[in-house]
């Protein structure tokens, strides 16, 4: 197979897609015709862009800007840099002597992010609590489950100690319409002292206008909207395989579903679409 | 359209220049089969990476040894793809992923159920299907779930472009595909829900109903209540504002809240009227649904010489025993005759029950109500209510102002109504909010942990306001009944296997021992108990205890080693680490209970190091 330093950039040089195979895939080839413009046009500029220093996003910015002076509800696709928010929300916070409480929905997640903190901010600065993990419990900076970060919550309620931080950061926010699990993020939401800035990272949801209103009224501390403006921060194609291993780019240039991937189905002797 | 072989795929993705792939299967199954036979596929093709893959996995076997001896070991170094999804350890899941990122594997055969926010991206998603398989079937993707699949194409920093490619399959339906992601993005919909544990640590923490009401109507979900609300209070308001208006236009300085008490009088007189029976035969048959009951003795007809013993009464109709034993069912409208003690409905008893009627009959009988003592009664209610509206106005204002308020009051009514109308929806509204909570409160109170009448959490509800566990009701009357102390540590680990595993998982079917079958049936008994008095009050039942877990957990803390564990139970990885994780945080919370019950919290403690050990961490 292929190696990957192969693959960098190699889409640009090349002419003809497909050729490469070999073997049993080649009588299929022969029946392919030649490339279509479609295709090369789906294709065009595959690759890796050059390595280059990284820049922050302008909706990563306009977050920490908002930080500043209000509660912020991030709405941005996985991958998009969200937890780069929350990383240098708390660089700032750690540095100026304060403390932060970051929580997640799965333990999995937790375990990741208490090495990731503890990589950029050094070990003693970070603490964890899950079900069955506690360390470094008074490190100014915590990462802990969403059910712990709530039952603190409780506690403090009901006499037992503070919930000892400056900032909140409930990531995977939108875990609040999971259906065993979703009230505790609303309970976390509600009980939070308005003191405690809150910094929420979600997926993009449909109504992140009337969940930021929401969080404005019960908290009564104003939440403010950031999303990442182009949705993606890689572009997305889509395509249809074909069955014979032909390509087909699964929108036209109006970006409605290609026509073409009816005609080619019906052409075939492989059976109608129906039984796709 | 039939699906293409995995390795088939991986070389058309490959020509195209569309590798490293995700590709979503609909099973754990299909997953593991696609990943070997892809990498069998490709076991003769050149890959400098070999070398690097093995490498780096057995950078992780000093750390998780279980990992070198896994089945799919060959499968990743070798074929370059790998199976990911929640059968396999967290620790395998999380090699895989690091793997991808480095950019040391082809592909990986993935559920759709990947985890939220673990960020393993690929230049392209591969998408076998419209449809998610379920339980029991199959249905279509939402928009959500195919946006969290394709927010998976493209790395950020290492691709200019991301692909989702629609491949062949059974379910496949691309025009559907295209559609989907072109949706705009699902909303977040609440799913707020009353728990025993919140309401107890609210209760604790403010001391009221009334607080603890507040914060459920802070929740996401009822904000529509809330919206309602304030406009009913809006309503209510200006309506208000109205009648103070006509008050004072008229000189008349009595407050708002006067003409809504006038008008609770008046229409309470309108539904006095309404309901006021008008004939003797209605009389006599609300008397009758009134005092016939169940262990009474009636006569039947006019003379009413025909005795009956009730057993039973529905929708206007009785059901009894007559002297002869045989039994009757009959109209209410036919009794004749209501005697007044109440019987047990035992077979001596009803015997000596139609004796006593026999003998003692004529003072036994309750008196038949007349039309005119009804009216009677209803007139004085009228009356007073009369009187009452009469009064509302202070008699010792002069003649002229009194009429002119008088006149005031009544052509304010109709605001009124619209005052009281909102008030008594408000009321309702926030009813429902309250309810689920109010619900279980009152099985909290049932069972001793909340002072209902008090608002108050009782000493024991403290401590199971400290149980962060699953069905917290079930394992405190099990911590009260005292079984804990008939438990060795691997008995009480099973057992809270039993209740913290899902509830229709499989994991194996080991054989259970007497003891253990008994210590669970006590369990069960208790379950059995909770759930019944939960059903009485409208909450829905608990699910049953899964013995299958109990068995693969007390095997497991009696020291089994991993792979024996796995191999014995037949189950799949990843469902044992998590029911053993979960039974351990189960444990570890009852051994926080020191205080309120030290012999249980160090037998939990005991159990929970026995379940908590590698890998289940």
């Amino acid at each position: 197979m292929r190696r990957r330093e192969e693959q960098r950039g190699r889409g640009q040089r090349r002419r003809h897609v497909g050729a490469r195979d070999s073997g049993s895939n080649k009588q299929h080839h022969d029946r392919v015709p030649p490339a279509a413009r479609d295709v090369k046009k789906l294709l065009e500029g595959i690759g890796s862009p050059p390595a280059g220093i990284f820049q922050p996003d302008p909706f990563q910015l306009e977050a920490l800007a908002a930080l500043e002076f209000e509660d912020v509800l991030v709405t941005a696709p996985t991958g998009s840099g969200k937890t780069w928010i929350a990383r240098e929300e708390i660089r700032r916070l750690l540095a100026a002597g304060r403390r932060a409480w970051y929580t997640t929905p799965l333990k999995a997640l937790t375990n990741s992010k208490y090495q990731e903190f503890g990589e950029a901010f050094g070990v003693d600065q970070v603490g964890i609590l899950t079900g069955d993990r506690k360390e470094h419990t008074d490190a100014p900076l915590i990462v802990g489950t969403t059910e712990i970060y709530r039952n603190q919550l409780f506690d403090s309620l009901r006499g037992f100690g503070e919930v000892n931080a400056d900032l909140v950061v409930l990531d995977e926010a939108h875990y609040l319409a999971d259906e065993d699990r979703g009230h505790v993020w609303e309970e976390a939401i509600i009980l939070t002292p308005p003191r405690i800035r809150l910094l929420l990272l979600s997926a993009t949801i449909g109504n992140a206008d009337e969940f930021a209103k929401w969080i404005s009224e019960v908290r009564g501390v104003h939440c403010g909207v950031v999303r990442r403006p182009g949705a993606r921060p890689v572009p997305l194609r889509s395509a249809f395989l074909l069955p014979d291993r032909r390509l087909l780019p699964l929108l036209d240039e109006r970006g409605r579903f290609n026509p073409e991937i009816d005609n080619m189905a019906a052409k075939g002797d492989r059976g109608s679409r129906r039984n796709w | 359209m039939p699906e293409m072989p995995p390795a088939t795929l991986l070389a058309a993705l490959g020509s195209y220049n569309l590798l490293p792939a995700i590709v979503f299967l609909p099973t754990r199954r299909r997953c593991d089969k696609a990943a070997s036979e892809a990498a069998f596929a490709r076991r003769e093709a050149t890959d400098e990476r070999r070398e690097a893959r093995r490498e780096f996995m057995l950078g992780f076997v000093a750390e998780n040894p279980e990992i070198r001896g896994h089945r799919h070991w060959d499968t990743i170094v070798r074929g370059g793809v790998a199976s990911h999804h929640a059968g396999h350890m967290p620790a395998w899941k999380l090699v895989i992923e690091k793997l991808m990122s480095a950019g040391l594997l082809d592909a990986i055969f993935a559920t759709a159920t990947v985890a939220a926010g673990v960020d393993f991206p690929a230049r392209t998603v591969v998408l076998t299907g419209a449809d998610a398989r379920t339980g029991n079937g199959w249905r279509q993707l939402t928009a959500s779930e195919l946006q969290q699949m394709t927010g998976r194409a493209g790395r950020r920093g290492r691709d200019n472009v991301g692909f989702i490619v629609a491949a062949p399959g059974l379910h496949q339906d691309p025009q559907r595909i295209a559609d989907l992601l072109r949706a705009p993005p699902d909303p977040l919909v609440s799913q707020f829900r009353a728990t025993y544990t919140t309401l107890l640590n609210l209760l604790d923490a403010y001391g009221s109903f009334a607080q603890v009401r507040d914060i459920a109507e802070k929740s996401f979900a009822h904000r529509d209540v809330a919206d309602r609300v304030a406009r009913l209070e809006v309503e209510c308001a200006e309506a208000e504002t109205r009648i103070q208006k006509k008050l004072r236009q008229a000189g008349c300085d009595l407050p708002a809240s006067t003409a809504l008490g006038l008008e609770r009088l008046v229409s309470a007189r309108a539904r006095l009227q309404e309901t006021r029976p008008q004939t003797r035969a209605e009389v006599l048959h609300r008397w009758l649904d009134e005092v016939v009951q169940p262990g009474r003795v009636v006569g039947i007809g006019r003379s009413g010489r025909r005795l009956v013993m009730v057993t039973e009464k529905r929708d206007g109709n009785i059901r009894g025993i007559r002297e002869d034993g045989r039994s009757a069912s009959l109209a209410l409208g036919r009794i004749g005759r209501v005697y007044a003690p109440l019987y047990r409905l035992r077979e001596g008893a009803i015997d000596e029950a139609f004796e006593e009627i026999h003998t003692r009959g004529k003072d036994l009988a309750l008196p038949e109500p007349r039309l005119r003592d009804a009216h009677a009664e209803e007139s004085e209610s009228l009356k007073a209510l009369d009187d009452l509206i009469d009064s509302f106005v202070p008699s010792e204002t002069g003649a002229e102002k009194r009429l002119r308020c008088t006149q005031a009051l009544w052509s304010a009514m109709d605001d009124a109504e619209v005052v009281n109308r909102a008030r008594r929806r408000i009321e309702a509204a926030r009813d429902d909010v309250w309810q689920p909570f109010e619900q279980r409160a009152r099985i909290l109170s049932l069972f001793g942990y909340i002072d209902f009448e008090a608002e108050k959490v009782r000493e024991r509800g403290k401590w199971l306001a400290d149980l962060h566990i699953d069905r917290p009701l079930l394992v405190g009357e099990a911590l009260e009944s005292g079984i804990f102390k008939s438990l060795d540590f691997a008995q009480l680990a099973s057992a809270m296997a039993a209740l913290s595993a899902d509830e229709d998982r499989d994991y194996g079917e080991l054989e259970l021992g007497d003891s253990l079958v008994k210590s669970l049936s006590q369990f069960e008994d208790i379950g059995f108990r909770v759930a019944t008095e939960e059903w009485k009050y409208g909450v829905e039942p608990t699910p049953d205890l899964n013995f299958s877990a109990a068995g693969a957990a007390a095997y497991w803390a009696t020291g089994t080693d991993w792979p024996t564990l796995v191999h014995d139970t037949g189950a799949e990885e990843g469902d044992l680490f998590r029911m053993l994780s979960r039974t351990g945080e189960a444990l570890l919370q009852i051994a926080g209970l020191k205080r309120s019950h030290p012999e249980a919290a160090r037998l939990a403690a005991v159990a929970a190091d026995a379940v908590l050990r590698e890998p289940v961490r």
